[in-house]
């Protein structure tokens, strides 16, 4: 079951130009350019049994920002990692493959400031309050200061 | 003014009602200390029956994934426990899995055992508060006195157990803080008996009481596939017939030596959801009591240094409510660089939405209270009617009560009087306050 999965999993990676490597045993991590990313999860979804997204991860590295796709299937759980510039934080949108995606893209879009194109209700925010200041980094961005960010939104407890 | 203005417009767009809405207000009140959780769904409807729904979650998002990259590993993993007042120790659990994967250390079997038996404990003690909330929303107050007297049982046991009720604090890394008490097996083996009687009991109870058969029987159906492609996860995959668990699937702790047998159904309904949760409270019982007899000797934890190897690495274990999933990584320091942690709520709330819709006003309740949601009680909902263009806004008493005056209209007339009946304008929030007590 496992080795079938990795096989395929290798020869999808080898497809769309990148390497798949083992992290360790039942965790898998491919690194996919991003403008191959959806055409990558669409075949993933539809080719092997990877149906699960178990969610989404976002992470600031410095010039880019990383995603993360984890997708979970009996005892393995497959990462697929892309890399968005922080100059221009866009993606695409992978509801239209994975519905379930809705919900974890809008976190990503309300915590590192990431536009999915193709998400429909990406223009509203999810977490963030509704008087969040526009000129503020998004809060998960390693820039972005707590207590910044408690003052602007007036959350500041006083000191007694 | 101007100003406020300008904000309600703003809230209006930002919950996405604009294209029904195009001068009036759907007046939404201030989050108060006094409400149980916050949340907030807006929903369209066509006369009784759900067009769509909107959630509008994060009044209670606390910034812990921000918090986390400024602390020590070891405080992130009691500080994550406190993410939820119900399944706090599988937080913990699965936190500690994560890093635990960066290291090389192997956790001892012990560990592993009382691992289980706390978060096996755990499930009982959310599947029976679940249970009791159902008979609540439902209008069958008596189950849910009942359950609730006998959740004590478990609380009990893992005050005994943990010293705590509700936060167990029972982790480490690479082990557990506390040993099992001497003397416990026999206590938990005859405890764990009568919680099975008890739901077998409940379990003939919702399979015949008239209020319950009739409040959930076809409400909240939804399809397998549909669950498939929106990602559910725990008993709202189950309840549909997907073998969705983490216990099974991609066992941890001591699961691959406890024998359990894994619950589905297939009917898809609120009642279904019933008589799984039940079904899997037995299981868990069982499980127990086969952990506790066979708790094999041993040391219950190894000492690890504060300085994590780097790398990256992802856990998930079985909630009560479905998967919970940790992603962290580590740069080699004292603090992680990121922690990601996914609650099953979120992952759930898609399929809740996609029942809500087709569904009657007088259902959501049941309909929210299935998927068991940490953040509760549905306190406040504001209401579009797109065909006689009515809006009004209620709170989750009041919905409440109308559910059960929709089903049960001879039982209702006594408490209506003080709740506003369907279709009433309700056009500021301070009404609402008034009828609350506020």
């Amino acid at each position: 079951m496992s080795e079938v999965l990795l096989q395929q999993i290798e020869k999808l990676a080898a497809e769309a130009q990148t390497k798949s490597a083992q992290l360790r045993k039942g965790e898998t991590i491919v690194e996919v350019d991003q403008r191959q990313l959806k055409n990558f999860i669409k075949r993933l979804v539809t080719e092997t049994s990877a149906r699960h997204l178990s969610t989404i991860t976002g992470l600031d590295l410095d010039q880019n920002i990383g995603i993360i796709y984890h997708f979970w299937i009996e005892r393995n759980t497959i990462h697929v990692k892309t890399f968005v510039p922080k100059t221009a934080p866009a993606a695409l949108s992978i509801v239209d493959i994975v519905p379930g995606a809705i919900l974890y893209e809008m976190e990503i879009h309300d915590m590192f400031g990431i536009t999915f194109e193709g998400n429909p209700w990406i223009d509203k925010k999810l977490l963030l309050p509704d008087n969040w200041p526009s000129d503020l980094p998004p809060p998960l961005l390693k820039n972005a200061n707590a207590a910044e960010i408690r003052k602007r939104l007036g959350l500041e407890v006083e000191k007694k | 003014m101007i100003e406020q203005t300008g904000n309600a417009v703003r809230k209006e767009e930002s919950a996405g009602l604009m294209k029904y809405s195009a001068e009036n207000l759907v007046p939404f009140g201030p989050i108060h200390p006094a409400l149980k959780e916050p949340e907030y769904f807006k929903l369209v409807l066509e006369g009784e029956r759900i067009v769509e729904v909107i959630p509008r979650i994060g009044y209670v998002h606390r910034g812990l994934e921000k918090t986390a990259e400024s602390r020590p590993w070891v405080q992130n993993m009691y500080m994550f426990e406190r993410t939820c007042g119900i399944c706090s120790f599988v937080h913990s659990l699965t936190y500690g899995q994560a890093v635990e994967g960066l290291t090389i250390y192997e956790i001892p079997r012990r560990a592993k055992f009382i691992r289980t038996i706390i978060a096996e404990l755990e499930r009982i003690h959310s599947h029976l508060l679940w249970v009791g909330l159902m008979g609540h929303w439902t209008g069958f107050e008596t189950l849910f006195m009942w359950v609730w007297r006998d959740r004590e049982v478990v609380l009990d046991l893992v005050e005994a157990i943990s010293g705590n009720r509700v936060h167990k604090s029972m982790n480490a890394f690479c082990g557990v803080r506390r040993d099992m008490p001497e003397g416990m097996e026999d206590r938990i083996v005859e405890r764990m008996k009568f919680l099975v009687d008890r739901a077998n009991y409940y379990k003939q109870i919702v399979d015949t009481e008239e209020t319950m058969l009739e409040r959930t029987e076809g409400v909240g159906r939804i399809s397998p596939d549909t669950a498939e492609k929106l990602c559910a996860v725990g008993p709202m995959a189950r309840y549909v017939g997907l073998k969705h668990d983490i216990r099974l699937n991609d066992p941890y702790a001591a699961y691959e030596e406890v024998p359990f047998d894994i619950v589905t159904r297939k009917e898809g309904d609120a009642h279904a959801l019933l008589k799984l949760r039940l079904d899997e409270l037995i299981v868990s019982a069982n499980m127990i009591s086969y952990a506790v007899k066979h708790l094999p000797s041993g040391p219950i934890r190894i000492k690890i240094p504060p300085i994590i190897p780097a790398g990256e690495h992802s856990s998930h274990s079985e909630a009560p409510r479905g998967e919970i999933f940790y992603y962290v990584k580590s740069s080699g320091g004292r603090t992680p660089d990121r922690v990601k942690s996914r609650q099953p709520t979120l992952a759930n709330l898609p399929t809740a939405l996609e029942m809500l819709k087709g569904q009657t006003l007088a259902d959501i309740p049941v309909v929210l209270t299935a998927i068991d949601p940490c953040f509760g009680c549905m306190d406040r909902m504001s209401f579009v009617d797109i065909e006689s263009n009515k809006k009004w806004t209620w709170s989750g008493e009041q919905l409440r009560q109308y559910g059960i005056s929709k089903y049960f209209p001879e039982r209702s007339k006594k408490q209506a009087r003080t709740h506003s009946q369907p279709g009433q304008e309700v056009t500021s929030t301070k009404l609402c306050y008034k009828e609350e007590g506020f």
